[in-house]
């Protein structure tokens, strides 16, 4: 199967820098089409928008209020961040790329994403539940031979999920590319 | 005919009085003017049959004290070698050091190392002779072997499954606690939001979070309820969260101690291997077990870290410990002194002797614009280098050196090198800087200076002498005793090999030690300053060179010391032209009253030489005052006014001394535009004087040299060679008569060392020298009248100079009284604005 089109999930954190960077690489090497797609998540938004909305930090463990308006443009800056993280990356790869920005829950929108996708990457932790409907495939990250076997079949795209293993993805990516080469 | 008769009535009184001022004078022989070098006492042809002269000559004295010096070790018997330029001081010293080094033990190697508890204070570390370079060099290839065993134990597969072990149960800590909430969250129909910078708690609606219209619908209770939950939910998550860091330190603590298990055995192996080869060294054993703990607290720095991954801890990146490389310099040895096992002690000589150069320096490195430092920065000064042993320093340099001599004096005093940057001690710079650990410090200090400077700090620094307690004074001459000819010869010799010259034959030997003579002033000495008889040696060489000789000859030394002359006599030879054309006015012939040939001797850089000066003096009735009208002009010295006021006392004395002194002199060196000094034309200047009073002319065909005291006895003066010389050469050029001589005092003879054409001219009887004990028998000489003794009765003969003197002074007396006498009650301008 000949790999047209791959989507990955963009999330700007630095240390998924790595994960675009394979995702490029691949998609340049087999002379595909990059897409970045960010997913503004809606169950963000109706947080923000209840009346008590309280957000614990990570780091800071304190509280703090949140409201729609903030939470819209911190998404806002996130999508901006992310785009311009594609953009050098994928300037640099190079490869023909294009950047989507979608709301709603991020899986819906991932796996809507990828019914015109051949290979979508993402951060997914599993188990994923898919709905029958959808003529998908999920493979492990560091799987190569389900990637294979996925690769062999026609029809439908493949959902390559990361997780945190994002190593073993990019290893996968290499082999892939490097495989669609030859 | 009347001064013989004088004479032979003075030679017969002579018999019965041996020291009586009016013992005749007799002219010197040319034997007595020049003490030549008796070629009998040098049995060799050459130079090359004579052995060399391993002793020093001539300073008895300094070497002991060099000996005692250099044997006491104690506290503060540091030297001072004192004495003038040229002397050999450096070389005599020296050669006694080095005589004596080889015999000491040599000291012990001193390394600085890192200091694991306070870095800011490197310590140092003794180590036997010689070790201090294997130190360092074992050191560094231990470094070496680290960044291979280490990264191999971190590669093991035991690390890396227990690595992950650690990281997973942070993880799994941090998601069973979130998780925890989570459920009981959902078992309230309650959704954790993960934002982007946390948590957040919202009620669900079906799978996902409900949205804010939904929310509004519920009926008011059921809102405040979900507040009251979430609000609950909260708290323990901000617990939770409150208990990662806790979670995370101990992740790392134990990562850590894994770190340090895996690394422990192949650290240990090494280092232990080295505390074994070290094991006599209790200081290095002690270091190597502080390296150790360090290393295996620092394990990860011998991990190189591969391209472009960050080592992460959890997934957050760690800092890169501050450029490995960099860091591992605290592993390093700084060898600051590393001696040779058999050298014996050191012998150092600072020729610059700044303070830095002195105890050391911290240097700096700029590093990204700031000045950084570490213990590796170190460098030894020479005090380091001489510590066990011996350094020279040149006192005056030490002197000029801004802080040098305090520096050099604390050491001292407190028996440790302690590094201390200038900048620091004067709050000049304020970059980062170390306070590395005092070395001990037992060094034996040799300053080399001019007396001067010995006697200066003797008596304006209080700390001098508690710290110099010896000092080696070096001799200008050695007596010419029997024997010292021959020592002196062998000097030649030793000198003439060592500077790689033609060998010199019998005369030439002769012609230098009579050279040693004449440089020592006195025909009884000779001079010990090498630096000049080496010059003279060199230049005799070439001499010999150009004279394409094998042998250097008695010719060539003296070409040598003629062409010397010749090459700096531009200023006598210039002031002797201008006697001759009789613009410098000198009387070589005739004879003139009050007027005197006087001598004086100029000294132009290396060079000395005589002039004469003509004095004169003129006297009258007055106040009792000899006016010296070089002091008035301020062109004479104080010794000069000292002899001047001499004369007033010798001639109140000695003339009419019942009477008041009644007479005004004044004396002036005639021509003389500079200034004046010393004493030693005041005979001179008392024989113009007298000759003024008595109105006796003297001979201007003699020139006079001497001090004299109030009794009127004529005392040594320096100089008498140049002094003669100079008078000497203006005769013969204006032709020499055989009246022409030179009065000198008595004492002064055994100082004769005459040029060879003076001798030559004495004995042809074209030329003369008198040897003068009193001022009677200079008159007597200068006038051809007998000066004149008191007899019986206290008077002088009749028509003696004395007599004619003590006339015209009470005549003065006399006459000064009388005019008061018959003024009685008036005041003398009345009386005479009246007439």
């Amino acid at each position: 199967m000949k790999i047209r089109r791959v989507i990955v999930a963009l999330d700007p954190a630095p240390r998924h820098r790595a994960l675009l960077e394979a995702a490029a690489e691949a998609a340049g090497r087999m002379e595909a089409e990059l897409v970045g797609l960010f997913v503004e998540n809606q169950d963000l938004l109706h947080f923000a928008a209840l009346p008590f909305a309280r957000e614990v930090g990570v780091a800071s463990a304190t509280r703090r209020p949140r409201d729609l308006e903030s939470m819209e443009r911190l998404l806002r800056a996130l999508a901006k961040e992310a785009h311009e993280m594609l953009a050098s990356i994928a300037g640099r790869a190079p490869v023909r790329w294009s950047f989507r920005v979608a709301r709603g829950s991020p899986l819906v929108e991932l796996l809507a994403a990828a019914e015109d996708a051949d290979l979508v990457i993402a951060n997914v932790e599993e188990p994923v539940e898919l709905p029958p409907s959808l003529r998908l495939r999920i493979v492990r990250a560091g799987d190569l031979e389900a990637l294979r076997a996925a690769l062999e079949e026609e029809g439908g795209g493949i959902v390559l999920c990361a997780g945190a293993d994002e190593a073993s993805v990019r290893r996968l990516l290499r082999q892939l590319a490097a495989r669609e080469e030859s | 005919m009347q001064i013989k008769s004088g004479i032979g009535a003075l030679r017969k009184m002579a018999l019965n009085m041996s020291d009586s001022p009016m013992l005749p004078v007799r002219k010197l022989a040319a034997s007595e003017l020049c003490r030549a070098c008796d070629e009998k006492n040098l049995p060799f042809r050459t130079t090359d049959e004579l052995e060399d002269l391993a002793q020093v000559l001539g300073q008895g004295r300094a070497v002991d004290a060099i000996r005692f010096s250099v044997g006491m070790a104690r506290d503060g018997y540091n030297l001072f070698a004192m004495g003038p330029e040229g002397i050999g001081r450096h070389t005599i010293v020296r050669r006694h050091l080095e005589e004596q080094a080889p015999r000491r033990e040599t000291p012990p190697d001193w390394c600085y190392v890192f200091n694991f508890e306070t870095p800011h204070k490197p310590r140092a570390i003794q180590l036997p002779a010689g070790k201090a370079l294997k130190f360092r060099d074992d050191m560094e290839r231990l470094v070496e072997d680290l960044r291979s065993a280490i990264p191999a134990a971190f590669e093991s597969d035991e690390y890396r499954a227990r690595q992950k072990e650690i990281a997973t149960e942070f993880t799994e800590r941090q998601e069973q606690g979130i998780g925890a909430i989570e459920e009981r969250a959902k078992t309230q129909s309650i959704a954790l939001v993960r934002t982007p910078g946390g948590f957040g708690f919202a009620p669900m609606h079906k799978d996902g979070v409900m949205s804010p219209e939904e929310y509004r619908k519920l009926p008011e209770a059921e809102q405040k309820r979900l507040e009251q939950v979430i609000g609950t939910l909260q708290e323990e998550l901000e617990q939770v969260i409150h208990e990662a860091p806790k979670w995370r330190r101990e992740g790392q603590r134990k990562l850590r101690e894994l770190n340090r298990q895996v690394t422990r055995a192949a650290v240990n192996g090494l280092i232990e291997e080295l505390k074994t080869a070290y094991r006599a060294l209790p200081q290095v054993v002690e270091y190597l077990a502080r390296v150790q703990e360090d290393v295996l607290d620092h394990a990860e720095v011998f991990r190189q870290p591969k391209d472009g991954e960050q080592p992460t801890l959890f997934g957050v990146p760690l800092p890169l410990p501050e450029g490995g490389e960099s860091f591992l310099r605290r592993y390093q040895v700084n060898a600051l002194i590393g001696h040779e096992a058999a050298g014996g002690a050191p012998i150092v000589y600072e020729d610059n002797p700044t303070h830095d150069n002195l105890v050391g320096r911290i240097e700096h490195i700029a590093q990204m614009g700031a000045l950084v430092t570490d213990f590796t920065l170190i460098k030894a000064g020479s005090l380091h280098r001489a510590n066990g042993g011996y350094l020279i320093l040149d006192a005056l340099k030490v002197l000029s050196q801004p802080f040098a001599w305090e520096a050099l004096k604390r050491v001292l005093r407190s028996r440790e090198i302690r590094i201390e940057s200038l900048g620091q001690m004067l709050s000049l710079v304020s970059t980062v800087s170390l306070e590395p650990e005092p070395i001990p410090l037992d060094v034996k200090v040799v300053l080399v200076g001019q007396r001067l400077i010995y006697y200066l700090l003797h008596a304006h620094d209080p700390e001098f002498g508690e710290l110099f307690k010896v000092v080696a004074d070096f001799e200008e001459d050695m007596g010419r005793e029997p024997g010292a000819d021959l020592l002196f010869a062998r000097l030649i010799a030793t000198v003439a090999r060592h500077e790689k010259l033609r060998a010199f034959d019998r005369a030439a030997v002769a012609r230098v030690i009579e050279f040693g003579s004449r440089n020592a002033g006195d025909a009884e000495k000779l001079s010990v300053g090498l630096r000049d008889i080496s010059d003279l040696m060199r230049e005799s060489d070439y001499w010999a060179g150009t004279a394409a000789r094998k042998v250097i000859s008695a010719e060539d030394v003296q070409r040598a010391i003629d062409a010397r002359v010749e090459r700096s006599d531009r200023v006598r030879d210039r002031l002797q032209e201008e006697i001759l054309r009789g613009r410098l006015l000198i009387d070589t012939a005739g004879s003139r009253a009050g007027q005197v040939n006087g001598l004086a001797v100029v000294q132009l850089g290396g060079f000395a030489f005589g002039v004469p000066h003509r004095i004169t003096a003129r006297v009258r009735l007055g106040a009792g005052k000899v006016v010296d009208i070089e002091r008035e002009a301020e062109l004479g010295g104080p010794i000069h006014s000292k002899g001047v006021l001499i004369l007033s006392g010798c001639l109140s004395g000695r003339y009419a001394p019942n009477k008041p002194l009644s007479l005004a002199a004044s004396l002036v060196f005639e021509q003389s535009y500079g200034g004046v000094e010393g004493d030693s034309a005041s005979s001179a200047e008392l024989y113009a004087l007298l000759s003024a009073l008595a109105d006796a002319p003297l001979d201007q065909s003699l020139a006079v040299t001497g001090s004299v005291n109030q009794h009127g006895e004529v005392q040594a003066i320096g100089g008498v060679n140049e002094k003669i010389e100079g008078f000497f050469d203006v005769c013969r050029a204006r032709g020499l008569t055989g009246g022409q001589g030179v009065l000198i005092p008595a004492s002064n003879v055994r100082n004769l060392m005459l040029r060879r054409d003076v001798v030559e001219a004495v004995a042809a009887g074209k030329f003369s020298i008198y040897p003068v004990a009193t001022m009677d028998q200079g008159m007597t000489l200068l006038t051809g009248v007998p000066a004149g003794e008191r007899d019986a009765l206290g008077r002088f003969p009749a028509g003696s100079v004395n007599f004619r003197v003590e006339q015209r002074l009470s005549e003065f007396a006399d006459r000064s009284r009388a005019p008061q006498a018959g003024a009685t009650g008036t005041k003398p301008r009345r009386r005479g604005h009246r007439a």
